[in-house]
């Protein structure tokens, strides 16, 4: 017997499904998408607008508050809490407490040497890797033409002792 | 006999309050693990100092009564919302007096194209539409995009899937779009 529940987990899966089928295929940037929006007011209205509010979210994300905020907040608080959680130390060490960065802020300035490193790492042994299949070829090649050459010159059981396969 | 049925009561009492207190001792693991992104999230939606205080407390308050004290099954998810919905009331109480006070002068203010890109009045603005967005739009919005939470953690907080989330983040965003929109149509 198929529930209700069972419906809407099937129907939300759907649904997320098609999400990541269409937004994989339509991309806003495809030209057939510039070229109708270069020429529909309606359309131009709409990204405007959505622009706007996309430019205000960012604008209040990007205005700070003061640093002893959170110490603030956190020492309004305990206030109002009971004795017992007051007199904790916890409670102490949260009313001096400040935001610290999380740790990929904090690891953001070691980024670009990392990736260089990186990159730099990934070329030497993509050389390496080339080198050594560049040198194996080249004496697979060597081994070729010398047992090529012992072939026609001594004969071909001197060639194939000389150079077992 | 009575006595010692007494004693026993006691100890009962003093143990069950011990254990209370003890248990009281996540909220300020909760304060400690939440309270940062929470002020964050206060901040964006308020905007102002001291009332981020009062919701923060306000919460924090509201989850240490919490059914006499007990531990919800989801301590993050019900100080996000709880904040979010304190948050939001304030917000409300602040436009409506703000409206009865300055009225005219707002209005004659924000005609002029100066504050139409001014970034005070579009945060301003943002924040009132956002007050008047349905509960389930604005929970989404303020999650998202002012928490800035992913969209599973949003899910998993209002309850709701991945997928559903990101539908109420854009129709929500389409809403604010068409009202600050208007209200610029309006003004001008």
């Amino acid at each position: 017997m198929i529930t209700m529940k069972d419906t809407n987990k099937k129907c939300g899966s759907i649904r997320g499904w098609l999400y990541k089928a269409i937004s994989s295929r339509i991309n806003f940037e495809a030209d057939w998408i510039q070229n109708h929006i270069s020429n529909c007011p309606k359309c131009q209205r709409r990204i405007a607008s959505m622009g706007k509010v996309n430019l205000a979210l960012s604008l209040i994300k990007s205005q700070p508050h003061s640093l002893d905020l959170l110490m603030r907040a956190n020492a309004q608080a305990i206030k109002m809490l009971k004795h017992s959680l007051r007199d904790c130390p916890s409670a102490e060490k949260l009313k001096t407490i400040l935001p610290e960065p999380g740790l990929f802020e904090r690891c953001a300035k070691y980024r670009n040497p990392i990736t260089n490193t990186a990159a730099c790492f990934a070329i030497l042994f993509l050389m390496k890797a080339y080198v050594f299949s560049s040198m194996s070829s080249c004496r697979d090649q060597g081994q070729k033409t010398l047992k090529h050459y012992y072939a026609t010159q001594a004969g071909q059981d001197i060639a194939d002792e000389i150079f077992p396969t | 006999m009575l006595d010692k049925a007494l004693s026993c009561e006691l100890v009962w009492d003093i143990a069950l309050a011990e254990c209370r207190d003890r248990t009281q001792r996540w909220v300020l693991s909760a304060m400690q693990r939440h309270g940062p992104e929470l002020v964050t999230m206060l901040w964006r939606i308020l905007g102002n100092e001291q009332d981020v205080c009062d919701a923060y407390q306000d919460t924090f308050l509201r989850l240490a009564h919490y059914q006499g004290g007990q531990k919800p099954e989801h301590v993050k998810a019900y100080i996000f919302r709880s904040a979010g919905n304190t948050a939001i009331s304030m917000l409300r109480r602040r436009i409506i007096e703000r409206k009865n006070l300055v009225e005219v002068s707002v209005g004659r203010d924000a005609a002029s194209p100066v504050n139409q890109l001014d970034s005070k009045y579009l945060q301003e603005t943002l924040r009132c539409n956002i007050a008047r967005l349905p509960e389930h739009l604005r929970a989404v919005v303020t999650l998202h995009d002012l928490a800035e939470l992913a969209y599973e953690q949003v899910g998993r907080i209002l309850g709701i899937s991945e997928a559903t989330a990101r539908v109420y983040r854009c129709k929500a965003i389409q809403l604010l779009a068409v009202w600050m929109n208007k209200e610029k149509e309006e003004r001008l």
